[in-house]
């Protein structure tokens, strides 16, 4: 059985037409998927995400490197690979907005080259499916945002691709749809389809990725089952608590068993290394009239911001 | 006198500004083809021909219009409405979506005939004779055919030029001319038939008005498969145009100068 997806020291360099100087967006990225799994692909704005969803969807090519999808080259057999692969790009373009969701489905399944009864079984099965039935022959422009977003999942998976490439899928659904869209995630992967999600939400990477990657300028940083993501930290025992009292605050980072204090969702997080020291701060902080302390673990978003740090705001 | 010194400035201005772009001046170009079209009407005013003419004229300046426009929007569109990736990603070529967009709305444009056959008749009660039905509508559905493939051709043709509307305008008054859309290309100084042989306007335009008039020669079945063939060579180009389009797309992350 051929990897998933197999990327050996992928490069793609963007020239601007006026400058002359080129835009490195991925540096060399190695990877391989073998898994039907959800692998969450993080990194700040520029990173390079894109860019590799781009290429492995056969969008653009690589300036050198090679990347195989089920053991297809990309380049030279880029016809097997879209068989294979179901692209979709967050946001509400890329559908016709004047003509219903169905007529949209119905369009691309012609593109994937569904025969007319398979199409009009997939594409009520789909609309079903998304929960777009009773709006199904509406203009897509009178639907709201996260119906698009569905609508669009729904045209990445016309053609029952194993493996499906989400862009940043949720930006901008509610917290109800954003839940719903994630139960849908984990059905595809059900299914046995591996799905790559590109999203900027630490707890929804957290909450849905088997496997998370962290890219940095066009490099790999991480690559990591998600359950084992706490082991990029030294301190791996973490205390919240919310302290009133700038006097106790203060010597919190002075006690010697605590590692670090960071400023945390309006309140405070103590990073200890030992599971020994969460009991006696707890203790220390208790006897001192805190009570909201509690023990945490530490977060995706900890390790994203410990590896990526302030660097994010100067791209 | 400041007022003086203004208005001498800015000639200067329009001056340089028109020295650097030509396209201002596009009506140097455009009046001697009115003129040959005045003229030429001038000619041939009292042949019976010209009724016909009046109702084919419209429709055929119609449907070539509309077919500029589509060919100078219609990948522009796809491109900004972030569409273009996605078919890209998909099975098809491109150029298969771009040749059946431009199919459509070419065969509904095909309508602009009946409506200046209805002006004919309603508005000035002529009597527009169509002796060849049968022929006319063969004639209409090579025209469209055609139409189709120049403009699938033309859309990559003009997402390629920096000068789209230059080249847009270009493709107006003289082609009308060249096609034998106006005045048949009979009329036309002789010189200029062998030009207006390779575009396939000329071959149709006389098909049409032949139909009408029941002025067909025996060949009528020769003229039909040049319309055809003219739109088909048209389209063949315009694919593998729009193919390597989208090959260097994928190359260089934009579409055409985009
Ligand atoms: N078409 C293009 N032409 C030139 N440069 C580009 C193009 N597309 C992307 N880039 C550059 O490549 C780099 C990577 O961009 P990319 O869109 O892949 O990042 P990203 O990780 O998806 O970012 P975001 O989180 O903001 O979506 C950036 O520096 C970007 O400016
Ligand atoms: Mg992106």
């Amino acid at each position: 059985m051929p990897a998933v997806v197999e990327i050996r020291e992928l490069v793609r360099t963007y020239r601007t037409r006026r400058k002359a100087e080129e835009t490195v967006a991925l540096g060399g990225v190695t990877l391989t998927v073998d898994d039907s799994e959800v692998l969450g692909l993080l990194g700040p704005n520029g990173a390079g995400k894109t860019t590799l969803v781009k290429i492995l969807s056969t969008v653009l090519l690589p300036t050198s490197g090679t990347a195989r999808v089920l053991g297809k080259d990309l380049v030279s057999a880029p016809q097997t690979v879209r068989e294979n692969v179901g692209v979709v790009f967050g946001g509400e373009r890329g559908l016709y907005p004047r003509i219903s969701a169905r007529q949209n489905l119905a369009f691309w399944a012609a593109l994937y080259r569904l025969d007319r009864r398979t199409a009009q079984n997939r594409c009520s099965e789909l609309l079903e499916r998304m929960g777009l039935a009773d709006r199904a022959d509406e203009p897509v422009e009178t639907f709201s945002r996260g119906m698009k977003q569905r609508l669009h999942l729904a045209r990445g998976l016309i053609h029952g691709p194993r493996i499906l490439f989400l862009d940043e899928p949720t930006t901008g659904m509610d917290p109800v749809a954003a839940r719903d869209f994630r139960a849908l995630v984990r059905e595809l992967r059900q299914e046995g389809r591996t799905v790559f999600l590109t999203t900027h939400d630490m707890a929804e990477a957290e909450a849905l990725c088997d496997r998370v990657t962290l890219i940095d300028h066009g490099r790999l940083v991480l690559d990591e089952p998600t359950r084992h993501i706490g082991r990029y930290l030294d301190a791996r025992e973490c205390v919240d608590f919310t302290c009133d009292d700038p006097a106790v605050l203060a010597q919190v980072p002075e006690l010697a068993f605590v590692e670090s204090v960071e400023p945390r969702d309006g309140g405070h997080r103590a990073l200890l290394r030992e599971p020994a020291d969460v009991a006696r701060l707890l203790v220390w902080l208790i006897e001192r009239g805190v009570l909201s302390a509690r023990r945490s673990e530490p977060t995706l978003e900890d390790v994203y911001l410990r590896l990526i740090g302030t660097r994010a705001m100067s791209v | 006198m400041n007022a003086l010194r203004v208005i001498a400035a800015a000639f200067r201005l329009q001056l340089a500004i028109t020295r650097r772009s030509p396209g201002h001046l596009m009506i140097l170009l455009t009046s001697p083809l009115f003129s040959v079209i005045f003229l030429s009407l001038v000619v041939s005013g009292q042949r019976s021909g010209t009724l016909v003419n009046g109702v084919l004229a419209p429709g055929l300046i119609g449907l070539w219009l509309m077919s500029l426009d589509l060919a100078a929007s219609i990948i522009e569109e796809e491109r900004w409405a972030g569409r273009m990736e996605l078919l890209v990603a998909s099975l098809t070529p491109v150029s298969l979506v771009v040749f059946g967009r431009i199919g459509v709305v070419i065969l509904a444009g095909a309508l602009t005939f009946f409506e200046s056959w209805l002006v004919a008749v309603v508005g000035f009660g002529a009597d527009v004779p169509l002796e060849r039905p049968g022929v006319f509508v063969v004639a209409i559905l090579a025209t469209c055919f055609a139409m189709a493939g120049t403009a699938t051709l033309l859309a990559a043709v003009f997402i390629k030029s920096r000068a789209l509307h230059v080249f847009q305008n270009a493709l107006t008054y003289p082609f009308y001319i060249l096609g034998g859309v106006l005045v048949p290309v009979a009329l036309l100084p002789g010189w200029l038939e062998p030009l207006s042989r390779v575009i396939f306007l000329s071959w149709s335009a006389d098909l049409l008005r032949g139909s009408m008039s029941g002025n067909l020669p025996d060949a009528w079945p020769a003229w039909i498969a040049m319309t055809i063939g003219l739109g088909a060579a048209a389209l063949v180009a315009g694919f593998l145009l729009i193919n390597r389009i989208i090959d260097q797309s994928r190359e260089t992350a934009h579409v055409g100068h985009s």
